[in-house]
């Protein structure tokens, strides 16, 4: 009894400790900037890389090979794991001033969700370029290499302490009180809780605002080089994603102290780490198969919980954000590039350019348009008899999966205005709908898709149940700890268990399979515009702009937001289902929470609010990677692609958050806005009110019980200077 | 007068962390009538427009609908939604809308309610009279649009729009809704002037398209003496004085709270 007590002690409150240390630097984030920091995870693993990278020894090249642009160069560089350190903590301060200097500062005033996709966006470039620098190899740390020495100092009821996990635990320890100190005996502590509390308050009142932000990032990524240090340690073996997945777990501590309380979130990361341990060595000692994921689905369920129930002491320092706005224009065009390239300059210079007048102009853009739709389609329904090399059949069946995914981020997060990070999940139910279809009930061919479909309904309905009390953050928060859930759990029991699905003879040809996914998927394209266009996309839209106005116009945000996700999560398990026969088994790499923020991010670039964003998407990041996957070997698969997506994403991000495919209708309102800021508002008020009052004359042609009063009429005539 | 009230409202309290915003209101609202509603800042104008169209719940008291498709309908355990369903609409004091919805798009949108034929299926697949319903909308928007005089502006997101259109949409908006008691908090805030001159004679023309009880808030004492056959005056979360315009205005009690107040600022 004894033993099991210090040995759930032992392993949890090391893990609970790393956990600490993420939770800790989030909240010190959030509290100056009110940035939730998604790539935190990234940031903890690119430093954690680059300490590695130090002490093995190994060669640290760049290669980069881009237009113009040919840079090789590397150094090979070999310090002890203590020299190291410090090293690793200047460029820790370094990465986090640079973040904060280039990508944070210029979205100082966008919206919550823009935040979240900017830090999402963020992660992924940082694991990018750890991978494109680094290596995706695992990191294995030797004995020789390790923070601590692993042998036992201490034995407790039969348990060993080794210097190791004790020494990660004082670390959080001194740290911990380190942070608490600031805070309360420092006058920047003492600003940071002043701005934590009220923004516009503090800065009134003479606190630097900006200052506070750099100091908080620069701090934040040191504490986050010292936590991935710590956990590479204590891991053994790791890589970018492992670490990622870990830091969801800080977030979640993160989350349960509010975002903003020190003591509880630290208390929520050990207790995560104990928790976890806990079932790991209660089920352990049952059943060996049962624990795939159970930790997970445990603290992370504990965790959606808590946010659903949302207890008063934890969310009263928390603001509501009520508009969640992904559609707001305001913020971002801080960001240096956009100094540069005015995109409304460049608009009126390219009208200048072209002499025709705006109605030519618009049909020749909407002939270019309508001649690329067309060629598109001609190309997507001759494909299978092109004279393209046999190579090109995998790739074109992924691209209209693809096009699917990206379609269901566009419903929910375009359209809907929720993130979800579990779409991946929904790729991983769908399969498991399939196989269990096929193989158990031995449905006929298209059946099994069905059923995945419909096995996604209440899945969806279980996501959706969280989102009628979550916005924005803790919605992310709570589907990301879904999509990780899924990840650990459902995936490995499909994927590695070896659930084969096998075609029908009649659909195993190339030129079949490509077109009944050629027609499912315009089908489901065809559906989802006209639900755009009918009552069921209004309400989507209504939503999503602001649901308190929404409830004041009798729209009910519960069957709406419902409805979304259920229609959401039905199109991305049509694409796993797809996918599934595609491939003969679900493959765990599509279902992972990395493939959700990878094409989240994609969807997010391509356009999330129009139905011709995943066409772009699909094409963009799906057909073309996939083709050169084909044609390169494995080993050579550069993360260029995915640097430039993340590049790409926070560019977007800053210039206009409706994506690629309205870039045309952006520029266009941004120069009439500007046309507006020269001509007195005032003047198109006026004429806005005149306008009303001839229409009320019109009004009295109208049959309506129209009891007009001359003299008004008259008199208001005058004011407003119509003429009567 | 019709004596009949629309609406009445009894011993409605609400407290912010012991600061009462409103300290037991009572209130009955005549049908049919256009009811202004004056009083200085915090005198919980607004948090009793909350209560009425449910986005703040009374810590006691009773807030009752007559008249409504259901009869009367004791209101305060409803949610938002609900009430417009029975026929309470609301206007925000900043004007929210929809903000990257085109005008049209808004339009359609709040009277989704009408669309009885447009479940989800029926919707998408455009079966089952949903054409019907959509065209039905769409008319609805149109006439409400030349209603206001945006029907030039119908293809523009509200966000594009000027504070004084954005006004005039919010007002086409709560009136495709088709309510039978209107809420308008502060119809003329954020627009000039000379324009608020012209927003009266508008809102009594929307009252009656609408053969509707209009209760609004309004700090522009022009008007909201011009257009209110009631007035109500309000503060410190009480109700002042009930009557016609000219005798609220002449009420001691509203002159030294209110006017006076407004005098020395």
């Amino acid at each position: 009894m004894i033993h099991t007590t210090f040995s759930i002690l032992s392993g949890g409150l090391v893990a609970g400790a790393v956990y600490a240390l993420l939770a800790m630097g989030l909240v010190l984030i959030y509290k100056a900037t009110r940035i939730p920091n998604f790539a935190y995870g990234g940031m903890a693993s690119f430093l954690a890389f680059f300490h590695y990278n130090l002490v093995t020894g190994r060669r640290v090249s760049l290669n980069l090979d881009l237009l113009y642009l040919h840079i090789h160069g590397g150094v090979t560089v070999h310090l002890s794991f203590w020299a190291a350190l410090p090293v690793t903590l200047a460029a820790a301060a370094l990465l986090g001033w640079f973040i904060e200097r280039l990508i944070i500062r210029p979205f100082a005033k966008a919206s919550m969700v823009t935040l979240i996709i900017v830090t999402l966006g963020l992660n992924l470039l940082l694991t990018a370029v750890a991978e494109q620098v680094f290596g995706t190899k695992d990191l294995v740390v030797s004995n020789a290499h390790a923070i601590f020495s692993r042998s036992p100092v201490l034995s407790l009821g039969g348990v060993n302490f080794t210097y190791e996990r004790l020494g990660v635990v004082a670390i959080v320890v001194v740290l911990s009180a380190g942070v608490w100190a600031f805070f309360r005996f420092t006058a920047t502590g003492l600003a940071i809780r002043a701005v934590a509390t009220d923004r516009d308050v503090a800065s009134l009142l003479g606190v630097s605002v900006r200052q506070l932000s750099v100091v908080s990032w620069v701090t934040g990524s040191m504490v986050a080089a010292v936590a991935g240090v710590a956990l590479a340690s204590i891991v053994i073996s790791s890589n970018p994603g492992l670490l990622f997945v870990l830091s969801i777990k800080g977030f979640a501590a993160a989350i349960v102290g509010g975002m903003v309380s020190f003591p509880i979130a630290v208390a929520a990361g050990f207790g995560i780490g104990i928790g976890e341990e806990l079932v790991r060595q209660t089920i352990v000692q049952h059943d060996t198969k049962l624990y795939t994921g159970a930790p997970e689905v445990l603290t992370l369920g504990a965790v959606i919980v808590v946010l659903a129930l949302r207890p008063r002491w934890i969310f009263k320092g928390i603001r509501d954000d009520e508009d969640t706005g992904i559609t707001g224009r305001g913020g971002g065009s801080e960001l240096f590039l956009v100094r540069w390239i005015d995109p409304v300059e460049a608009y009126r210079l390219l009208r200048a350019a072209i002499p025709t007048t705006s109605p030519g102009l618009r049909r020749t853009t909407r002939g270019i348009r309508i001649g690329v739709v067309a060629g598109l389609a001609l190309f997507a329904v001759t494909f299978p008899f092109l004279p393209l090399p046999a190579f090109w059949t995998l790739p074109a069946n992924l691209t209209l999966i693809y096009l699917l995914v990206v379609l269901s981020f566009v419903v929910l997060v375009g359209w809907l205005g929720q993130i979800s990070v579990a779409q991946g999940a929904f790729l991983a139910v769908g399969g498991a709908g399939v196989a269990v279809c096929a193989n158990t009930l031995h449905l006929p061919f298209p059946l099994p898709i069905l059923g995945g479909v419909l096995l996604s309904i209440p899945v969806s309905i279980l996501i959706g149940l969280p989102a009628l009390r979550l916005r924005g953050l803790h919605l992310v928060v709570a589907t990301l700890a879904f999509g990780l859930a899924a990840e650990r759990a459902l995936l490995p029991r499909f994927s590695e268990g070896g659930v084969r699905v096998v075609l029908p003879t009649y659909m195993r040809s190339d030129r079949a399979l490509y077109y009944f996914f050629l027609a499912v998927t315009v089908v489901a394209f065809v559906l989802a515009g006209r639900m755009k266009a009918t009552r069921v996309g209004r309400s989507f839209f209504a939503i999503r702009d602001s649901e308190t106005v929404a409830s004041a116009y009798g729209i009910r945000p519960v069957r709406v937001k419902l409805t979304g996700f259920v229609v959401s999560g039905a199109i991305a398990s049509l694409a796993g289902s797809m996918l599934t026969y595609q491939l003969g088994a679900l493959n765990a790499g599509y279902g992972s929470v990395a493939f959700s923020i990878e094409w989240l991010a994609y969807s997010v670039v391509a356009g999330i609010t129009s139905i011709a964003g995943p066409i772009i998407g699909a094409l963009f990041f799906g057909l073309y990677p996939e083709l050169a996957k084909s044609t390169v070997s494995a080993s050579n698969i550069s993360h260029i692609q995915e640097i430039f997506a993340a590049v790409l994403l926070i560019v977007i991000m800053a210039v206009n958050p409706e994506g690629l495919a309205s870039m045309s209708r952006f520029v266009r309102s941004r120069a009439s806005a500007h046309e507006d800021d020269d001509g007195a508002s005032d003047a198109e008020d006026l004429a806005a009110i005149e306008a009303a009052a001839t229409a009320e004359r019109h009004l009295e042609e109208l049959p309506l019980e129209a009891d007009a009063d001359g003299d008004i009429d008259a008199e208001e005539a005058a004011l407003s200077g119509a003429p009567s | 007068m019709t004596g009949r009230p629309i609406i009445s409202i009894a011993g409605v309290r609400l407290s912010f962390g012991g600061v009462a915003a409103l300290d037991g209101v009572d209130l009955e609202v005549p049908e049919g009538q256009i009811v202004g509603i004056i009083g200085p800042n915090g005198a919980g104008k607004t948090t009793l427009f909350d209560c009425i169209s449910g986005f703040r719940r009374p810590d006691s008291g009773s807030i009752t609908l007559h008249g409504s498709p259901q009869g009367d309908v004791e209101l305060t355990s409803r949610a938002p939604y609900e009430r417009t369903a029975l026929g309470i609409g609301r206007t925000f004091q900043n004007a929210r809308l929809f903000k990257s919805m085109p005008i049209r798009d808004i339009l359609r949108a709040v009277q989704h309610d009408r669309m009885k034929r447009s479940g989800f299926f029926r919707s998408v697949l455009g079966l089952g009279g949903s054409v019907l319903d959509e065209q039905e909308v769409t008319d609805r928007a149109d006439e409400v649009l030349e209603l206001v005089g945006l029907s030039a502006h119908g293809d523009k997101p509200a966000m594009e729009l000027s504070t004084g259109m954005l006004r005039l949409c919010e007002l086409a908006a709560v009136v495709a809704v088709r309510p039978r008691l209107l809420l308008l908090d502060e119809p003329s805030s954020g627009i000039a002037q000379k324009e608020t001159e012209a927003l009266g004679p508008l809102l009594r023309r929307l009252a009656e398209y609408l053969n509707a009880t209009l209760l609004m808030i309004e700090h522009d004492m022009p008007l909201i003496m011009g257009i209110s056959d009631t007035m109500i005056a309000m503060a410190g979360g009480r109700v002042i004085t009930v009557g016609p315009p000219a005798e609220v205005r002449e009420h001691p009690e509203v002159l030294t709270s209110y006017l006076g107040a407004k005098a020395t600022a």
